[in-house]
């Protein structure tokens, strides 16, 4: 009863209903409500860029970021694209995942013209290919560190710290075995 | 032996060094070269509570007139070609101070891999102010170290930059590969 009425007060219903309206036109969604204007959309990998089509039209016309996690233990990428849409004031999460080695996905470039800045930081953090972007390259970092993506998680960041950098800033406990921070 | 020493002052000038000493530490003008956090403890320094202005310091954006290059917080390697650029830009005499943790060893930065963790070898540092961040109290502090500094004349860092030129230049080298000079700081400096 009083989670029912929190619902009505916060004021889910909105979010219900929208996510109602995007599974009845793209059922290979799932959806589900996080908390008050926050819902979160699982895509499979190969529908995503129709899918940003579809949810553009329903009124998510801003792409705010594209960030991605690594999990390595399940050796996937997840690509998180976050949308706001201006009229209902709702953030949506549209989550797909793609296997981490040949990290493919398509480039958002034509639907959002911000997504290109996006997916080249993504590009060069986290080595996903853009299909469809022509400007993927070197763009913050240095080339050297660009071969290396440096957020992925397994890239050795002590060892190339120490490579490039000296050895003299290693931080030990005192018998020298263990780091400490 | 003769030809090979630096001579950094003229003799017929010695009598009047004393008098340039008081002029150099009366005058200091920083680049407004902000890296880091550090930037923004600038400006409580600037305004009317700690007021530099009273020791004639003055920001300044030419590195050519400069006298004083604050860097004021985390250096990356894109950010080093730059203040490399910079320093070897500055006209002699030039002093170095360093502002924070983080260009003294690394700081919260210690195992990031895009910061530069020891300023120290790829240029001379004539002071170091720890603290993340330091306040307002200990960078006043620290000008006035580099005003005494320069008064007694061991403010030497530009005088360590002309005679371990080689070591300098190895660690820069190491940093950037062989020949960033001329790639990457030709397209800032055409005339380089």
């Amino acid at each position: 009863m009083e989670r029912k009425r929190c619902k009505e007060v916060v004021g889910m219903a909105l979010e219900e209903k929208i996510i109602e309206e995007i599974i009845q036109k793209a059922p290979y969604v799932e959806g589900n409500v996080r908390r008050a204007k926050r819902i979160d959309l699982k895509v499979p990998a190969d529908r995503i860029k129709e899918f940003l089509e579809l949810i553009k039209k329903e009124g998510f016309n801003m792409l705010i970021q594209i960030s991605i996690v690594d999990w390595i233990k399940e050796k996937e990428f997840e690509a998180i694209y976050q949308m706001w849409s201006v009229d209902k004031k709702v953030h949506a999460f549209v989550r797909t995942r793609i296997p981490r080695d040949d990290a493919k996905l398509p480039s958002m470039r034509d639907i959002f013209p911000v997504a290109e800045t996006y997916e080249r930081e993504a590009h060069e953090f986290f080595g996903i290919i853009f299909e469809g972007n022509p400007r993927l390259g070197p763009f913050i970092l240095e080339p050297r560190e660009y071969e290396k993506h440096p957020f992925r998680k397994d890239f050795n960041m002590l060892g190339y710290v120490k490579a490039v950098y000296g050895e003299d800033f290693d931080r030990y406990d005192e018998n020298k075995t263990n780091y400490v921070i | 032996m003769e030809n090979n020493e630096i001579k950094y002052e003229l003799k017929e000038f010695k009598l009047f060094e004393p008098l340039f000493k008081w002029a150099r530490k009366k005058s200091l003008w920083i680049v407004a070269f902000c890296t880091g956090c550090g930037g923004i403890e600038m400006p409580p320094l600037a305004t009317a509570r700690y007021d530099f202005e009273r020791f004639g310091i003055m920001p300044n954006p030419a590195p050519r007139m400069a006298d004083l290059f604050l860097i004021t917080g985390y250096v990356t390697p894109k950010t080093l070609k730059r203040i490399i650029i910079t320093y070897e830009m500055m006209q002699d005499p030039k002093y170095v101070l360093i502002h924070g943790s983080c260009p003294i060893n690394g700081g919260v930065y210690w195992d990031s891999y895009n910061v530069v963790k020891q300023l120290d070898k790829y240029i001379p540092v004539d002071v170091a102010i720890a603290g993340c961040m330091p306040r307002p109290e200990s960078v006043m502090e620290g000008i006035l170290t580099i005003i005494r500094k320069i008064e007694e004349g061991t403010a030497d860092g530009w005088k360590r930059y002309k005679e371990n030129y080689e070591y300098y230049r190895k660690n820069q080298d190491e940093l950037f590969g062989e020949g960033w000079r001329e790639k990457d700081a030709k397209r800032w400096l055409a005339w380089l």
